[in-house]
């Protein structure tokens, strides 16, 4: 048993999005903008020529918090929505009803309908595919050419993400909301 | 072995001896031939067939046939559920002044309001059954995982209660035990209102939604559950007796119109209060929101048919101008399926992926959704149910008191 956390060094990111590719090749993801499980954000910049403001416009790589306090796994009606024993906020297809309410309910945007079963669908950390081959990464933290991801079991004091998580000061986002979230920000 | 025959030959028994009237395709076609009421018959029938046409584009080509998207996964049939289901917990309220709470003057309208509260709420099940992607999968870990934190779970399991109370209570009315029709009556509203809370409290639960985060939701839902319920309440009468009412009639209708009354104005401070705080409490993402709603036509098209008009008009009139406030009511029904379509809209309106995530695309500013043509068919679909529904049973039951 773990408690998986992820760790962004996100000014690293340059967005060059192989982590959205390497997340639709492991998992399977149909194509199509709206059918991802990841993303990098970005906002247009600030200002005016030839005084933009760069900062402005930095990339926010994301996904699924895998919130300890996840809102969509206390809305869903059938308990499709569950805590795997690693603590990964999970979809049972087999549960899952299609009321949406856990779309509804998500503050990150993360959940999205897989075509494939007509459910809902969302980042697993893998789970389903490198986790159960007994590999330790993500396919986003294993192809991102400037490691701003950093994936391991929090509960482990000597992994790299508690290691980094003790030495440097990072957020969460949306922590106002209580949702608990297992991605970490280093600032 | 023998009690079992004889409890089951009892049961029969008691369903023989509800008073059904024994009726054809003959008598379903033996109505007055007016201008009005053959226009209704055929609007009735267009709205049975964009239903039919309507679900198999669904079974064609499942939510693909809905312009619903990841950022705005609700959409008109939720709206349109969420009328029919307002509509029924009203009519319920409504027909209880009479059986449950003992008012004399509103027993005229109980049947036919219990009767009415049935059929809603069996029309916005087969609205929500094309919108729920797997209902079957829903009736089976509904029961098996109960999600208990879920107020769909409870809204749902409520309502189905509910709607087995509302049936029993409606066959004791038909036999004309008002005892047990009063007991049945009770847990029924009260199975009813908790449902209705519930489906408030759907949207009062979203943390991340703070326009609609709170307890507004949950008791607005009450509200304007009674008004919807007086409001259909008076069209039922003005179709029943052709706007000319009797003595009896007309003290039920100004009662029921003070009633509107009050309630309309109670739900106007509501709303005000409640884009007071919105607006001038800056609170992120629920002042810009609330200020957004004001600038819709959406909004005011609810304010102006289900308020105003409705309250100007029982106002001017001291609650006596029977006929005006039917016309009122009619224009109320249009202004409150506004307000459920901009509860589920509004709801939705701010982007929770606050970033662009594509090339080429701006910022997200606004959520913009417009039903498609299948939503708009089995929309009208569900009206055109409840409109069949209710016109087999005023051929098949008693629904006026009078017979008693």
């Amino acid at each position: 048993m773990a408690n998986y956390v992820m760790v962004l060094d996100y000014k690293n990111c340059i967005n060059c999005k192989a982590c959205e590719i390497a997340c639709k090749e492991e998992n399977g993801i149909l194509l199509g903008a709206d059918k991802h499980r990841i993303w990098v954000g970005s906002n247009n910049p600030k200002g005016e020529w030839p005084n933009l403001d760069i900062v402005s416009a930095s990339f926010l790589p994301s996904q699924c918090q895998q919130c300890e306090n996840a809102p969509c796994e206390d809305v869903c009606p059938t308990h499709a929505t569950y805590y795997d024993e690693n603590g990964v906020v999970q979809v049972d297809s087999d549960k899952c009803i299609l009321c949406s309410y856990c779309m509804v309910a998500c503050p990150y945007d993360a959940r999205y309908v897989d075509d494939r079963t007509t459910t809902v669908d969302k980042c697993t950390f893998c789970s389903d595919t490198r986790l159960a081959r007994g590999e330790v990464t993500t396919a986003c933290q294993n192809t991102c050419p400037t490691k701003v991801r950093t994936f391991g079991d929090i509960d482990d004091p000597d992994s790299e993400v508690s290691e980094l998580l003790r030495t440097r000061e990072h957020f969460s986002l949306k922590s106002n909301l209580g949702t608990k979230p297992k991605l970490f920000y280093l600032t | 072995m023998e009690t079992v025959a004889k409890k089951s030959s009892a049961i029969k028994e008691f369903i023989r001896s509800i008073p059904i009237n024994k009726i054809g395709v003959k008598d379903l076609l033996n109505f007055e031939k007016s201008p009005l009421n053959l226009f209704l018959a055929a609007l009735t029938l267009v709205f049975l067939g964009l239903f039919v046409v309507g679900v198999l584009i669904y079974l064609l080509h499942g939510h693909h046939a809905y312009n619903v998207t990841r950022e705005h996964p609700w959409g008109l049939l939720i709206a349109v559920y969420i009328f029919f289901v307002v509509s029924s917990t009203g009519l319920c309220i409504v027909g209880s002044l009479g059986d449950v709470f003992g008012f004399k003057d509103y027993m005229a309208i109980s049947k036919r309001a219990i009767f009415g509260s049935i059929v809603t709420i069996v029309a916005g099940f087969a609205v929500i059954a094309f919108e729920i992607g797997h209902p079957v999968t829903m009736m089976i870990y509904n029961v098996l995982t109960p999600g208990l934190t879920s107020a769909i779970w409870w809204m749902g399991t409520l309502y189905g209660l509910y709607l087995t109370f509302m049936v029993i209570e409606f066959v004791f009315l038909l036999k004309n035990d008002m005892k047990s029709a009063k007991i049945f009556g009770l847990v029924g509203l009260l199975v009813g209102l908790a449902a209705h809370s519930n489906l408030g409290g759907v949207f009062g639960f979203l943390n991340a939604r703070t326009i609609s985060n709170g307890v507004f939701y949950p008791t607005y839902f009450i509200l304007t559950a009674f008004i919807t319920g007086v409001f259909i309440a008076y069209i039922m009468m003005g179709f029943r007796y052709k706007l000319s009412f009797s003595k009896e009639i007309q003290t039920m209708l100004n009662g029921l119109a003070k009633i509107q009354a009050l309630l309309i104005s109670i739900l106007i401070f509501f709303v005000t209060w409640k884009f007071l705080t919105d607006v001038y409490g800056g609170m992120p993402n629920r002042a810009e929101v609330a200020v957004h709603i004001l600038g819709s036509w959406t909004f005011w098209a609810e304010v102006i048919l289900a308020m105003l008009i409705p309250l100007v008009i029982i106002l001017a009139s001291k609650a006596s101008a029977y006929r005006a406030i039917f016309f009122a009511s009619l224009s109320g029904m249009v202004g409150i399926f506004f307000m459920r379509y901009n509860l589920v809209h509004d709801t939705q309106l701010k982007p929770l992926q606050e970033m662009k995530i594509r090339e080429y695309q701006l910022t997200p500013e606004w959520v913009h959704y417009f039903p498609s043509a299948t939503e708009i068919m089995i929309s009208l679909g569900g009206l055109g149910l409840c409109l069949t529904l209710y016109y087999v049973g005023t051929k098949l039951f008693s629904l006026d008191s009078d017979h008693h």
